[in-house]
């Protein structure tokens, strides 16, 4: 049975669960929604998702949002082995704070910006703000700095979901040249995660386009 | 061998670990930072933890932060069984998808509407973000009908996560009339979660009376 995933190009959380899903060989069933024209407004996906966030994610009777929690769900329910996303708890609390600090420290600093430029055409971003968002690279520059990927020598979901959300970035004119692990780790996802090519260039070309026009 | 847990039970964060470590029965050595006297920004603690955040978790050679990483990390290495995180793929992920609505979601929102107002970047709070909080609860209130927990039937990591937040939100006067399956739901957390009146109610007492003493003019009421 297939998996439905309702999906978005520009959102960097639908581009990680499809990497992920790639990754295991799952089939993923596309279902676009462009929010942009409040596509996710409409009632019969108000009442799939009441938070009609994408992506939302259907697996029989089972239906999510959120898509940390979705990759690591992907990974749980269909993965061969557990290398997404190691099983062992030292590892996997290394993953796991690797996907908080996307969501809450990295990913909330730009959208914070993104979100307000969207409410108010006049809005510039503040240095405090844009400070804000290099402190969160410096650390992820300062994280990566030891090992090959995000969380440790192997690849896992949290590589697969920085890079969803930091390609957007780079599209959108980010120089990687004062980060220059997160440049190396970044030519290394482009290169050798499955179906990147394929999967997230394009997404995040939009996504990059998209936010050249709000943060000039 | 002891874990070291570098804590402000004034931090939603610190306390939902707090309640988490309660709840295993696990012996921690308490090692309190004052957020507010700067405390976290020592040498010392930076070389533990460089975003020098807490709720920080030291066992061994593992140096965590990010509380619930922490939270769902303590019950996968010391929970006698996986009740508080459930490691059935289909079960996990309704905890986690909380855990996760939680932080992006519910305190975000909230964080919004309060932090400016503190940090006295403007006088008063903004209605539309106060709805905006008022939105997420309504996703709550919908996320917990149901069931007795906010995942199922069971206590899980996700009802320290949340009650950590919810409990903040009541001292700052939301109108939890508005929400029964919440005000149910948190009723039942404070009488039945291990823990909860040495982890959360000194502490609540005293946010509640600096928010009277000194930020009369934050409240989340809406009728």
């Amino acid at each position: 049975m297939l998996i439905d995933l309702y999906y978005m190009p520009i959102s960097p959380y639908c581009r990680s669960v499809q990497l992920t899903a790639h990754s295991l060989g799952v089939e993923l069933n596309i279902l676009h929604l462009d929010l942009l024209k409040n596509e996710h407004l409409q009632p019969e996906f108000l009442a799939l998702n009441p938070q009609h966030t994408v992506p939302t994610f259907i697996d029989g009777d089972l239906v999510l949002w959120e898509s940390r929690a979705i990759c690591c769900y992907l990974v749980s329910a269909y993965g061969k082995d557990d290398s997404l996303y190691p099983k062992e708890p030292k590892k996997r609390a290394f993953v796991d704070r690797m996907l908080y600090f996307e969501m809450g420290t990295l990913g909330v600093s730009f959208s914070n910006m993104l979100f307000a430029s969207m409410a108010d055409e006049s809005y510039s971003p503040t240095s405090s703000e844009i400070d804000k968002f290099h402190k969160a690279l410096g650390y992820l520059e300062m994280f990566l700095k030891d090992h090959k990927w995000a969380a440790g020598s192997q690849l896992t979901v949290a590589d697969l979901v920085l890079v969803a959300t930091i390609s957007g970035y780079v599209k959108g004119g980010l120089s990687l040249e004062k980060y220059p692990c997160i440049l190396k780790w970044f030519k290394q996802c482009e290169e050798e995660i499955p179906g990147y090519k394929l999967l997230n260039e394009k997404g995040a070309e939009e996504a990059g386009t998209f936010y050249k026009q709000k943060l000039p | 061998m002891p874990l070291d847990l570098y804590f402000d039970a004034v931090s939603p964060p610190c306390r939902a670990v707090m309640l988490t470590c309660r709840a295993l029965d696990l012996d921690v050595n308490m090692k309190h930072l004052d957020l507010r006297k700067g405390e976290t920004k020592t040498p010392e603690f930076i070389a533990i933890n460089p975003q020098h955040t807490l709720p920080t978790l030291v066992d061994g050679d593992l140096k965590i932060w990010e509380s619930r990483a922490i939270c769902t990390y303590l019950v996968s290495q010391y929970g006698k069984n996986d009740s508080l995180y459930p490691k059935d793929p289909t079960a996990r992920v309704k905890v986690d998808r909380l855990l996760y609505f939680e932080m992006g979601t519910l305190y975000k929102r909230y964080a919004e509407v309060v932090y400016p107002v503190m940090r006295g970047e403007t006088k008063e709070i903004v209605p539309a973000k106060l709805d905006a909080l008022y939105e997420a609860m309504g996703w709550l209130e919908g996320y917990l009908a149901g069931h007795k927990w906010a995942a199922g039937d069971n206590i899980t990591v996700a009802d320290f996560v949340l009650v950590s937040s919810v409990q903040a939100f009541e001292v700052n006067k939301i109108n939890l009339s508005k929400f029964k399956n919440i005000a149910q739901w948190l009723s039942n957390c404070k009488l039945q979660l291990k823990g909860y009146d040495d982890v959360c109610n000194q502490v609540m007492a005293m946010i509640k009376k600096l928010l009277e003493e000194s930020y009369s003019n934050i409240t989340l009421w809406k009728d």
